[in-house]
Order: structure tokens, then C-alpha cells, then sequence
């Protein structure tokens, strides 16, 4: 089996290479605004710059939005389905099937067709377009978010666990609450980071629905300066790698939690 | 209706919690999923139908066909064409690669770190798509970036003498392949799992040679899973929109970014002509993701 | 004759022994079984006479070829597997024919030989199915099939039942004994089921914990098993303590209880402790027959097992149990009735730790 060894590792070898490549050349690149030193000068900008502050919090108030909004739906509807509906898994799996068949610049095509104009008119104020912003994000991480809380469903046995709870006495909501979720809390909390992930660097639909975020913001930069964007590319990676690390973490020991993403 | 409702309670004699009430269960349980099948409507189905049903519109809200008439304008097939050639390109290549470094990482006889290390690699690498994935590659490989600078500097070698360009199709594939190589070894990854030590090993004690295994064994049971994730990396890469224009600023005529330029007007097309542009779209999608699910269910049957 | 011998087999994991000293030599066409509990040794064992494990010390001598080294894909020795591993991608012919085809043998030849394999297994309208279609016995008598087809010299089989029904794994033994005997091929068969392992084996290598404990034919094994291991794991045995009365005229007692054995007490003295060992069936009613030795009990237990009547007598303090054939016309005894049961001196086993 040797030889097959020192195979895999030229493999895997290539593999960092490729993969620490960019990264290197985006961190090298960030510390070189100051000429002929290198210094944090490009990420003390970004740090300092309003609207790099503004645009931050605007995409993470909107990521919590999707988080607390898209669980909400995705949770109630595994539980309902899993339980008392497998009737209805077919259809439920085949829209989770959907984000995949409308690409974001369809999707979001889409809405401003629906939504711009009479009855809906959302698009015309600020607070009805980032409703629009958060459902199409909803949209786009609901396939990953509906695989991660059904895997931790199924992985607790959920209608025993239900059973149990009603033959001690426990009503539908004791059991929901005190029972079930406390036992996905690894899914839950998995789809809420990945989801996080997406909402943070997500371009499309921010830009083209016209609203302040994050991906947005970056683009603006990368048109008007050179060393700023990388030092965002190497803070978005991080908080990316932030994201991931916690979500590895969470899942030590959980079983399927392998977590796949999108591309943008 | 009576052996509906008959096999409704049936349904729930099997131990499903029961809810008392005066309506019949049947109707009652599926108000459970609303809110689910209204965001769907809502939030995909609507969006998505009103694209296809303008689409068959004139200006004037009139039915015709013209539209899909106009998709066949070459400058419009070329987008089409360009969009297609580059999610086949980095499908293949990143399947290919993919497969390489999941295999190294699965069943390369490495220790067991390098495998959790590779998975938790890709799964970043596969989120890292979009913008900051344009500005790294831009800092790296651009005019004036790092990778480039250095060639230059040492060796005396300026890469876009020589023909490179990352705002090039090339130099777009080669950026789009930081995210198909991870998702290709995310994806097939469970697949190599799924090939039994048994089999390998029976098939050495009848003589045959690792070779003999890959070919007869391994690769038949692996293609369609294998096919399966290269045409998901097709329509995952067809699909992207912010790398491409964050890298090229709208410069290669993909047909993402010919939609993206619909919808913020910078284009005097007829806007019913965008929307078949999305219809179309949605066609090469719907495709995609049909062979995708029927190869998986292929997979499945061997896998288990 | 010699057609298989394993000399000196160690083989070391990391610091500790999976298999330590074990020597056998295998006739031509004979079946031995390897038989102990999970992690005893026996499936690494076979691993390298397969060639799936190489052995830290020691070798394997096939036919007077040492084979030690060679790799699996050279030994000519054919394996079945605990989980039959099937190729799921080829049908029950292609599957039987594939190690023929590796050795690129003409396509008629192929074809006769896998006709013939079907014919042996009585699978003969199967051939065009795939494996995933075929019950759980099926596809095992395939994968026999598929391992005997290349011609092995020898053959393997790693628990080839365990996954299977209980009836079915009565029948299939039975078969695959009779296909062994009919092709005369030498075979090692691994199991923990002590009885598959005494109903189809010419000799039987009890293993424990990596060491061999003893090797003999099954009426051996049963009947004169040499250490406490065996005595127990093979067959169900009562044991107890007892102490040495008089080594001269074997008499040894349990609690109390004056016992006289066959076994030899010469370097024994007054008042060692021993273990003693009797099979259930060697003791039955005194009513019906006395033998050498007769022993007051009292009725504990009856447990009905379909063939076999399980009486728990205890004798002093200890429990032994009593195995009588079911007779529906025979009352027997009622719990907590004192009776007398008898067995012969051969019966009474002493045993070496």
C-alpha cells in the first residue's frame, strides 16, 4: 500500500496548493498598501471606513432575520412532516430541490417582476425590499437548512421520542420545546451558521434588489481601491472559516453532518 | 371518500399521536405544511412562473411566441453558448481533480487527520465562492497581483505576455474550480465510503489486480455517482453570478451576467426578451438537476 | 499428506499478540474449523493464510510452497466472505465467472464452469439475476459458488452464516460440507457457533485470545476437552470447586459431596483444590439406573427446550443442570423435590485451568 501513500499525498499536496494559493496571495497582497512595508494599513481602512461598519451590520441583522425566520419554517415543517405527514416528504424534498432549478439571478428576476410593481409593491420602500432580501435568502439556504434538521430528526428518532413525551403526560408544545429541539440543538445551530455564511458574502440578490449589505459593499470597494479588497477577502474567509470551524465543532460525533454550500 | 377517511384512521392506529377534533384528520394534517407550501408559491413558484409566463408575453401582455423566436439572435446563443462551455469545463475538470483528491483523502491509506482536514478544506473552500473568491484570485494572479508580480520578478516570466488573463474565460474557469473541487470531493466523498474493503478484497483473493478492481468493480459502481455530482457541478457553475462579476465587471457575456443586465436596465432590450432569457435558463437548469436525481437514485441501489 | 501447514504463526498488532504460536497441519481435502469468541484470533488467522495479513513471525506452507510473502492475488486459494461480497454491479454469472475471466480463460470455458458452479449450488435459473435480487442464503451459496469456480486449492470461509437465519444456516452448512466432500477440497472454516463448528468439521482448532487450546476432532473436543476454556465454551458444562480426598482412589468432594472420577489425581495431594466438570447429559435419575456415583439433590428448575427437559439440581451449595430427553410419558419431578441422580466415574472431568 505504500505506493498508493505517496500517490495521495502528491494529491493532497496539489490539492493545498491550489487551495492556499489565492489565499497567500490575498493575505500577502492586503499587507502591502504601505509602500515597502508590511503593515494592516489596508484592513485599518476598511475597519475605519462607515459604511464597511454599515453594511456589516446591516447583512448580519438581515442573517439573523433568515436564521430565526427560515428554522422557524424549516423546524415546524421536518417535525409536522416526520411525524404526521410522511405523505407529504415527496413534495417537501422536491421544493428543497427547487433553489437548485432557479439560480439567484433568476429568482431574484423573478421577484422584482411579482414584487415591484401593484399589488405587491415591495420593492418600492426600503423595509418591503428587505423583507423581499431576507425570503429570497431564505430561499437560497432553505435546501441546506431543511437537510441539516431533517438528518437531526431522523438521527433522534423523533416519533418515539413524541411518544414517550405523551405517555408521560406532556402536551404538543412541552414536547416540541423541551424535548425535541434540545436534541437537533447540533442541527439547528449547524444551518444557522452555514446560513450565516451565505448571508454574509451573498452578492446577487443584495445588489440587484438594490440594498446596502455586505457583498454589495465589496464590489463598490473593488472598483475604487486595490488593497482594501483583499484584505476583505481575507476577513470574509476567516469569518467563513469562523463559521465552518463551529460548525465542525458542533457536529463532533453527529451523524450526516457532512454540509455542502452554494455558489454565488 | 369513506376508504379515504378509512385509511386516514388507519394511518393513525399505527401509533401517530392523535389530535382530537371534529374535522376529518386527513384535511386538518395537511394545514401543518401551509406555511411551507405558501413560502413556496410565494417565494419560488410565483417568482419562477412569472418569469415563464412573461416570457410569452409582448410589451403589450399579448401572447407570442417571439421571444423565444429572439433567444435564437447569436449574440444571445453565444451567451448561452459561452455559459455552457464554462460550467462543462469546470464540471469536468473539477470532477475530475475532485475525485483525484477525495479519493487520495478516502482511500489513499492516509492517516485519519488528513481526511477530516480535507473535508473541513473543502467545506470552506466550497462557501468561499463570489466576491471574495474574485478579489483573492485578483490579488493573486491579477496584472498586478503577487503570483504574478514574483514570476516577474524572479524568473523574468510575465504570464500575460504569454497569453494569460484572469479576466479571460480561462482565467474565470480557473477561479470557478475553487469551489467545483471542493463540492466534487464533498459530494463523491460518501460514494468512496460507500465502495466495501469486502469487494477489493474479494476480488484480489480471485486474482485480479488493483487495475482489474478499479476497472471491472469500482468505476462501474462509482460512475453514476460520479456523473451525477459533474452534472451538478455543471448547473452549480451555470448558475454563478457574483464571481464572475466581480471578476470581469460584466465584461464576459455569460448568460448570468446578460440576465443581471436586464434586470438593472443597463441593456434597451425588450424586457420580455430577459425574461425568456431566465426561461431559458431555468430550462438548462431543470435538466441538470432531472439526470442529476435519476443518476442518484441509480447510485443508491449499490451504495447502500 | 500435508497440504497445508501453518508453522509458528504470530502476528503482532502495535504491541499486542492477535494470534501467538499457532501451529497446524491441514490434510488434503480435509475441513477444519476454527472455533472461539470475537477477538480470539481465528478470522485474523485466516486473513493470512488468504494473504490479507502477513504474519510477524512464522509461515504458511501450501503444498510445499511457502507462501508467506506471495501476494493475495497469486495464491490460487479461494475466500468466502462474512458479508458475501458480491459485486453489486454484475450478475450472479458474471460474478461467478469473474475470477475466470481475470485468469482470461476462453469464453466457452467460462461458461461451462459457471453452468457447472449453478448446478452444484441449485441455482441454476438465477444465473442472469443480481445480487441485490437474491435472499440473504442465495447470494452466500453465489459467493461459494463464485470462490470455488477458480479452482482454489484451498478453501476459506470467514463465518459465512452469522448474518443468516438460524434455519437457514442449518441447511446451508450441511450443503457446503457435502459440496467440500464432493469436490475434495481442502477447507478452514471460521465460526463462534461451537455447534456448526462440531456438526461439519473433520477437526476442530478451539482458539482463545490469540492461542491455539486445543485441536482434535469433535468427539474429542466434546468429550475430552483438555482446559476449562474449552470444556465451557464447547457444549454446555456444569463446573464447580471441589477438593482432593484421596488421589490414590480418585475421590474428590463438592461440598460436602463425595464424587469418584476416571480422571488420573497422581500429583495431587489431600485437600488440593480442583475444578470439576460434568456434562448435563451424563447425569440422570438414580431411579432409573445407579451408576458409580449417587448424589442427594434437590429439585431447583425445569426448563422445557423442545427435545431436551433442563433440570437444575443443586448439590450442596452448587447448581448443576441435568439434561434428560423429553418424554411425555415420564411425570417428572416437581420443583423443590429431593431426588437422587447418578453419574459414571468418566463422567466426572477434572479439569486444567
Amino acid at each position: 500500500m505504500r505506493k498508493i501513500n505517496l500517490w495521495a499525498w502528491l494529491w493532497i499536496f496539489l490539492g493545498g496548493l491550489y487551495f492556499f494559493g489565492p489565499l497567500y496571495g490575498a493575505l500577502d497582497f492586503s499587507l502591502r498598501e504601505k509602500r515597502g512595508v508590511l503593515s494592516f494599513l489596508a484592513y485599518q481602512n476598511v475597519l475605519k471606513d462607515p459604511s464597511f461598519r454599515n453594511s456589516f451590520t446591516y447583512s448580519t441583522l438581515i442573517g439573523l432575520a433568515t436564521i430565526i425566520v427560515g428554522l422557524l419554517l424549516i423546524v415546524s415543517t421536518a417535525y409536522w412532516v416526520h411525524l404526521r405527514l410522511p405523505q407529504a416528504r415527496p413534495i417537501v424534498d422536491f421544493i428543497t430541490l427547487l433553489p437548485f432549478v432557479v439560480p439567484a439571478i433568476v429568482l431574484v428576476d423573478g421577484f422584482i417582476q411579482i414584487y415591484s410593481g401593484p399589488p405587491f409593491a415591495l420593492t418600492n420602500t426600503p423595509q418591503g425590499a428587505n423583507v423581499l432580501l431576507m425570503f429570497g435568502y431564505i430561499v437560497t439556504a432553505m435546501p441546506y437548512m431543511y437537510r441539516s434538521v431533517d438528518a437531526g430528526l431522523r438521527a433522534i428518532d423523533v416519533r418515539t421520542l413524541t411518544e414517550a413525551g405523551q405517555s408521560l403526560g406532556a402536551g404538543w408544545i412541552t414536547i416540541l420545546f423541551r424535548v425535541i429541539l434540545p436534541n437537533i440543538r447540533t442541527a439547528l445551530l449547524s444551518g444557522a451558521f452555514l446560513t450565516f455564511a451565505i448571508v454574509i458574502g451573498e452578492y446577487t440578490f443584495a445588489s440587484l434588489l438594490a440594498r446596502p449589505a455586505f457583498g454589495p459593499y465589496m464590489v463598490l470597494l473593488g472598483q475604487d481601491r486595490a488593497y482594501e479588497p483583499a484584505a476583505l477577502s481575507i476577513m470574509s474567509f476567516a469569518l467563513t472559516w469562523a463559521a465552518m470551524m463551529i460548525i465542525q465543532f458542533l457536529g463532533r460525533g453527529a451523524p450526516g453532518q457532512g454540509q455542502v454550500a452554494v455558489a454565488h | 371518500m369513506l376508504t379515504y377517511m378509512a385509511e386516514a384512521t388507519q394511518a393513525d392506529s399505527q401509533g401517530k399521536p392523535l389530535i382530537r377534533s371534529f374535522l376529518p384528520t386527513n384535511l386538518l394534517v395537511w394545514l401543518g405544511v401551509l406555511p411551507f407550501f405558501l413560502f413556496a408559491i410565494l417565494f419560488i413558484l410565483m417568482p419562477s412562473s412569472s418569469l415563464v409566463v412573461g416570457s410569452f408575453q409582448d410589451t403589450q401582455g399579448h401572447f407570442t411566441f417571439k421571444n423565444i423566436v429572439d433567444l435564437f439572435t447569436p449574440s444571445i446563443l453565444n451567451s448561452y453558448l459561452l455559459s455552457i462551455q464554462i460550467s462543462l469545463v469546470t464540471a469536468v475538470v473539477g470532477a475530475l481533480f475532485g475525485f483525484m483528491l477525495a479519493y487520495a483523502a478516502v482511500l489513499g491509506g492516509l492517516p485519519r487527520w488528513v481526511r477530516t482536514a480535507v473535508m473541513t478544506l473543502c467545506g470552506v473552500a466550497a462557501n468561499f465562492a463570489g466576491v471574495p473568491l474574485a478579489f483573492a484570485f485578483v490579488a493573486t494572479l491579477g496584472r498586478t497581483g503577487i503570483f504574478t508580480a514574483s514570476l516577474r520578478d524572479a524568473f523574468h516570466f510575465d504570464i500575460y505576455q504569454h497569453g494569460f488573463n484572469l479576466y479571460s474565460f480561462g482565467g474565470l474557469a480557473l477561479t470557478y474550480l475553487y469551489f467545483q473541487f471542493p463540492l466534487m470531493v464533498l459530494i463523491i466523498a460518501p460514494s468512496l465510503d460507500g465502495l466495501r474493503n469486502e469487494w477489493r478484497e474479494a476480488c484480489e483473493n480471485l486474482g485480479a489486480s488493483t487495475w482489474q478492481y478499479w476497472r471491472y468493480i469500482a468505476l462501474p459502481i462509482l460512475l453514476p455517482s460520479l456523473l451525477g455530482t459533474m452534472i451538478l457541478l455543471f448547473g452549480n457553475a451555470f448558475g454563478a453570478y457574483a464571481t464572475a462579476y466581480a471578476l470581469t465587471g460584466g465584461f464576459l457575456d455569460l448568460i448570468t451576467i446578460e440576465v443581471g443586465n436586464q434586470i438593472s436596465g443597463n441593456v434597451l432590450y425588450n424586457p420580455n426578451l430577459g425574461l425568456a432569457l431566465a426561461l431559458g435558463m431555468i430550462v438548462v437548469m431543470s435538466v441538470s438537476i432531472g439526470l442529476y436525481s435519476w443518476l442518484q437514485r441509480r447510485t443508491a441501489r449499490w451504495l447502500r | 499428506m500435508t497440504h497445508l501447514s501453518l508453522s509458528n504463526i504470530s502476528k503482532k498488532f502495535v504491541e499486542t499478540f492477535a494470534v501467538k504460536d499457532f501451529n497446524l497441519s491441514v490434510e488434503k481435502g480435509e475441513f477444519v474449523s476454527f472455533l472461539g469468541p470475537s477477538g480470539c484470533g481465528k478470522t485474523t488467522t485466516l486473513r493470512m493464510i488468504a494473504g490479507f495479513e502477513t504474519p510477524t513471525i512464522g509461515q504458511v506452507i501450501l503444498d510445499n510452497v511457502d507462501i508467506t510473502d506471495k501476494a493475495p492475488n497469486q495464491r490460487n486459494i479461494g475466500m468466502v466472505f462474512q458479508s458475501y461480497a458480491l459485486f453489486p454491479n454484475m450478475t450472479v454469472a458474471q460474478n461467478i465467472g469473474f475470477g475466470l475471466r481475470i485468469h482470461r480463460e476462453a469464453e466457452t470455458a467460462i461458461k461451462q464452469r459457471v453452468e457447472e458452479m449453478l448446478k452444484l449450488i441449485h441455482l441454476e435459473q438465477r444465473g442472469n439475476n443480481y445480487p441485490h435480487q437474491l435472499s440473504g442464503g442465495q447470494q452466500q451459496r453465489v459467493a461459494l459458488a463464485r470462490a470455488l469456480a477458480n479452482h482454489p486449492q484451498v478453501l476459506l470461509l470467514d463465518e459465512p452464516l452469522s448474518a443468516l437465519d438460524a434455519k437457514i444456516r442449518v441447511s446451508l452448512r450441511a450443503e457446503i460440507r457435502s459440496i467440500q466432500r464432493k469436490l475434495g477440497i481442502t477447507a478452514i472454516y471460521v465460526t463462534h457457533d461451537q455447534e456448526e463448528a462440531l456438526s461439519i468439521s473433520d477437526r476442530i482448532v478451539v482458539m482463545s485470545q490469540g492461542q491455539m487450546e486445543q485441536v482434535g476432532t469433535p468427539f474429542e473436543i466434546y468429550n475430552f476437552p483438555q482446559t476449562a476454556f474449552v470444556a465451557s465454551f464447547v457444549g454446555t458444562l456444569n463446573t464447580t470447586d471441589a477438593e482432593v480426598i484421596d488421589p490414590a482412589k480418585k475421590l474428590i468432594r463438592i461440598d460436602g459431596v463425595q464424587l469418584e472420577t476416571a480422571e488420573e489425581l497422581d500429583g495431587r495431594q489431600k485437600g488440593d483444590k480442583v475444578t470439576v466438570a460434568i456434562r448435563p447429559e451424563r447425569l440422570s435419575f438414580a431411579v432409573e439406573q445407579k451408576k458409580a456415583n449417587v448424589i442427594d439433590c434437590r429439585i431447583e428448575n425445569i426448563t422445557f427446550l423442545g427435545s431436551v427437559v433442563r433440570i437444575q439440581v443443586s448439590i450442596g451449595d452448587a447448581k448443576f443442570n441435568m439434561d434428560t430427553f423429553n418424554n411425555p410419558f415420564l411425570e417428572l419431578p416437581k420443583i423443590g423435590d429431593k431426588t437422587q441422580v447418578t453419574c459414571s466415574r468418566e463422567a466426572v472431568l477434572i479439569l486444567k485451568n
